[in-house]
């Protein structure tokens, strides 16, 4: 009794959360086991089939596009991120904080605005183009826009922050006086960096490849304006098959299915932060 | 580090920065183009600007979005705060449980959440609108506020509650006199960010908007997507000052919360 | 008639498994400074934190003017807490912190509020200082605001944790006189905490030295000085020798003792150790204040004979180690012009009566 007593005040936000949160969830995990009729209405008997559709060469290519997709824009992010959390760990206060807010500063600046612009980079007549022409370094222009890379180089370029300021949290709590340890045993640069640094900023890299994954995955404003509809990714598949195809049983499924990625992810994650955890106090 | 290393550091961030600012800044700059082709430059002009303002959508977006993130803001700011102060009085296993779900919706892709709630929100025949964006943007906000706050809690000294006690206040007067006023930095803070990301919001709005009811993203999106004319370009260039404007007030906030924290 | 203000009746307290307050009773007088002292971890500051409603406790009771307040919340009890990290609002200055009492508990008019914060500001000497924040005072500032923002309430008892442990010496010495007159001028009971055993002798009335959440004595310093009951007291309070020594016999005023190869009197009202068990063939422990004793060239009766091995000039002090059969008797005294020890040198060492302490060798 005296713990329902001390839990009381927490009712009103957990009715909250699970009426906005829970039910809604509830819902698509029901309605992926429904399917339509002709007309667009709910027919409530369970079904499979949402569920054996994904597994269509067509649909199966979309949710390969997306892993590929998250997992080459987190290996991008990583390679590029990486030294500039090195390299900015290793600056002095003032210009540590300048650094660091010129990095956390996209964060607020609008997400469509940091897209669009590589449309313009891009474009048949971007200013990429116009450069490399005016120089003239080619004579045609590149087609650079509407492919793959285009909307991997736009995915990566929103959230190689996250890579960053998880890698430099890890950089940061190192502590320098087991580099200098090494260095006193006879470690050369590369060696130190390989045996003591990296694998002592593996949570960090670990976080961010998560933290960069899983929007990865679902970021479909930037496929939509760097890749024009060629390649489908998940996230525009859903939407389209919400509204436009008017199959929200199938979108159900579908985002289910998005979900559990979601959640292996996220589990491999605490699996990995949990071995590493382990090795570090042997 | 010797000066070559230096000089590499420095070349590499650079480097970076540049192009991470370059996609940003290109849009601004054809904002400002006669042309409305970024083919050439044809001369500076503001006529875009002069057209945004004569744009009567683009006015009544600019005016939902405004509407919507202030009321998210809001929203946030007293149920992330609420429930922080309240973590701290209930069980551990309720406050487990209240993390798990609160963010919940961070971890759902924002596709999959904008789904979950059309179904919900059109099964229970609510009208799509304010309201419908207040209450899903809130979703997404309220944990930032929450973790914010709750941050900030865990540094008050735990012997300040005590005295406190000590002195003769019951539980609610200690919220009142001591724990809000010490975390009202970090809930304005946090708000600023419901702010911005409501402001930003693509995906879930998208979902959540009604017939009449488009926010500003939405919009820019569905210009991006058809028309070519840099008339989004200076949408963008506002939006972008806007968002220096909320920077400026997060950093003012941010050393006026500080001082109370001096001592421990 | 001393009145009983504060009881303490029996009181044991557990965190988890560790047993941290075993029995603990007390009785605390009305208008008295009593301190509770004792190494860290001894369970003073749990006592002090009972009684302000901070802890629970597991068993017993405590009576206030002999009403149990056991189960009244901290902010019911008319008891108030100085921090030992003074607890100060950070977002309220000054006059607001020592006002916030009063003011929760709506008891009296602003007016009247504005009065008595003016009043305690008088009291420790920090007038004037009414719209400064927190932070921007000093340690021994922050102290006496802290203690303004206790009395203001008027408590029945002040509780003070380890208040001077973050201050210098100076100015803890100087806080302690201060501390003890306030006391007195405001009449009201205070509980002191320390660790510090000078602190504790300077400012109590009485002292309750507890260790490992056991009373050991009560008493005023004095007692606990001299008459320590048992070897845990003589050893925490003061500079002893402590030496274990064979006991011969006991007559009817003196036991004989033997340290070494020395045989000594010991005077009975200076023993505390079990007299049954002197038969020559029981040890107990003599205890022997280093201050209280005096070397000499000259054979003095009732005296230990030994080799100086070791002399140290500390300021207006000579320590001289006097190695007596193996055992080392440390002599501190004060510095005359005509002493001059070397080492090597045979030397009796004595000792005034009261100084020594025979207590019962526990196991």
């Amino acid at each position: 009794m005296k713990k329902i007593k001390q839990n009381l005040p927490a009712f009103p936000i957990l009715a909250y959360l699970t009426i906005l949160v829970g039910i809604p969830l509830l819902l698509v995990v029901i309605l992926s086991f429904l399917s339509r009729d002709s007309l667009g209405n709910i027919i409530f008997e369970f079904t499979l089939s949402n569920y054996k559709k994904m597994f269509d060469p067509v649909y199966l290519k979309v949710f390969l596009n997306s892993f590929t997709l998250a997992i080459l824009t987190g290996i991008i992010t990583l390679l590029i991120g990486y030294p500039v959390a090195y390299f900015t760990a290793s600056l002095d206060r003032k210009m540590r904080s300048f650094v660091i807010l010129l990095i956390m500063l996209p964060f607020w600046i609008s997400s469509l605005l940091r897209t669009y612009g590589w449309s313009i980079l891009l474009g048949k007549e971007g200013l990429i183009n116009n450069i490399l022409m005016f120089f003239n370094i080619i004579d045609k222009p590149l087609n650079m826009m509407y492919k793959f890379g285009t909307v991997l180089t736009g995915t990566a370029y929103m959230l190689v922050p996250f890579m960053i300021l998880s890698i430099y949290n890890s950089v940061d709590k190192l502590d320098r006086s087991l580099l200098e340890a090494s260095y006193d045993l006879g470690g050369g640069k590369w060696k130190t960096f390989f045996n003591i640094t990296l694998p002592l900023t593996m949570p960090g890299i670990a976080q961010g490849y998560t933290l960069v994954f899983i929007p990865a995955l679902g970021l479909y404003y930037i496929s939509d304006l760097l890749g024009g509809g060629n390649t489908m990714f998940i996230g525009n598949l859903i939407n389209n098959m919400a509204t436009r195809g008017r199959n929200r049983p199938l979108a159900s499924a579908f985002a289910i299915g998005m979900i559990l990625l979601v959640v292996l992810v996220l589990f491999i994650y605490g699996r990995v932060t949990k071995n590493n955890k382990e090795s570090l106090y042997q | 580090m010797n000066l070559n290393q230096k000089k590499f550091r420095t070349f590499y961030l650079s480097l970076f920065f540049i192009i991470l600012y370059v996609p940003v800044l290109s849009v601004v700059l054809y904002s400002f183009n006669k042309s409305s082709s970024t083919a050439y430059w044809a001369g500076f002009t503001l006529n875009w600007y002069k057209e945004l303002f004569n744009d009567r959508v683009i006015l009544e977006a600019f005016n939902v979005s405004i509407k919507v993130a202030l009321l998210t803001a809001l929203l946030s700011a007293i149920v992330g705060t609420a429930s922080a102060i309240t973590s701290v009085y209930v069980t551990k296993k309720t406050e487990k449980t209240t993390n798990g779900l609160m963010f919940l919706p961070l971890i759902v892709p924002e596709v999959a959440l904008g789904v979950s709630l059309l179904i919900f929100f059109s099964a229970l025949k609510l009208p799509f609108g304010t309201f419908t964006l207040v209450i899903s943007h809130s979703l997404f906000c309220v944990p930032y506020v929450y973790i914010m706050v709750q941050l900030r809690l865990k540094e008050i000294n735990i012997s300040i509650i005590e005295a406190a006690k000590d002195l003769g206040a019951t539980r609610g007067q200690i919220i009142k006199t001591i724990i809000l006023p010490l975390v009202m930095p970090s809930t304005l803070t946090a708000s600023l960010l419901a702010l911005a990301m409501s402001l930003d919001d693509v995906i879930i709005s998208t979902y959540m908007a009604g017939p009449t009811t488009t926010t500003l993203p939405v919009h820019i999106f569905s210009m991006m997507r058809v028309g070519v004319t840099p008339k989004v370009n200076a949408l963008c260039t506002l939006f972008l000052v806007g968002t220096f404007f909320l920077i400026g007030i997060n950093q003012i906030i941010g050393t006026k919360g500080g001082k109370f924290f001096e001592q421990k | 008639m001393i009145e009983q203000l504060l009881s303490i009746r029996n009181i044991n307290k557990f965190f988890g498994k560790s047993h941290i307050l075993k029995d603990v009773t007390l009785d605390i007088r009305d208008g008295e400074f009593i301190t509770l002292l004792g190494p860290s971890g001894c369970g003073k500051t749990t006592i002090l934190r009972c009684i302000a409603g901070l802890e629970s406790i597991d068993s017993g009771d405590i009576l206030l003017y002999g009403e149990s307040i056991k189960d009244l919340a901290p902010n019911k009890r008319n008891v108030n807490t100085v921090f030992q990290n003074y607890a100060l609002f950070p977002h309220l200055n000054v006059y607001d912190n020592v006002a916030y009492g009063p003011r929760i508990k709506k008891s009296i008019s602003e007016d009247e509020i504005k009065k008595r914060v003016t009043e305690m500001l008088e009291l420790v000497q920090m007038s004037g200082f009414e719209k400064r924040m927190t932070h921007q005072l000093s340690g021994g500032q922050k102290q006496r605001i802290a203690i303004a923002r206790a009395l203001i309430n008027k408590p029945d008892i002040l509780l003070l944790d380890e208040p001077l442990g973050a201050l210098d010496l100076k100015l803890r010495k100087y806080m302690q006189t201060e501390l003890a007159l306030l006391q007195k001028r405001t009449k009201t009971t205070f509980i002191y905490v320390t660790h510090d055993q000078e602190e504790a002798l300077n400012m109590s009335d009485r002292i309750v030295v507890i260790n490992e959440g056991v009373v050991q004595q009560v008493g005023t310093p004095n007692d606990v000085y001299n008459n320590s009951k048992n070897l845990f007291v003589a050893d925490f309070i003061g500079d002893r020798n402590i030496k274990e020594v064979i006991v011969l016999e006991k007559k009817e005023d003196f036991y004989r003792v033997k340290l070494g190869s020395s045989v000594i009197d010991i005077k009975a009202d200076r023993s505390m150790a079990d007299r049954d068990k002197c038969d020559g063939t029981g040890s107990a422990i003599l205890a022997i204040h280093m201050d209280k004793m005096k070397i000499s060239y000259t054979q003095i009766l009732n005296s230990l004979y030994g080799e100086i091995t070791f002399v140290h000039y500390a300021g207006s002090q000579i320590r001289t180690d006097v190695d007596v059969d193996g055992e080392v008797i440390t002599v501190i005294e004060y510095q005359n012009d005509y002493d001059n020890y070397n080492i090597g040198d045979k030397v009796y060492v004595s000792w005034e009566e009261n100084g020594a302490l025979l207590l019962p060798k526990e196991k």
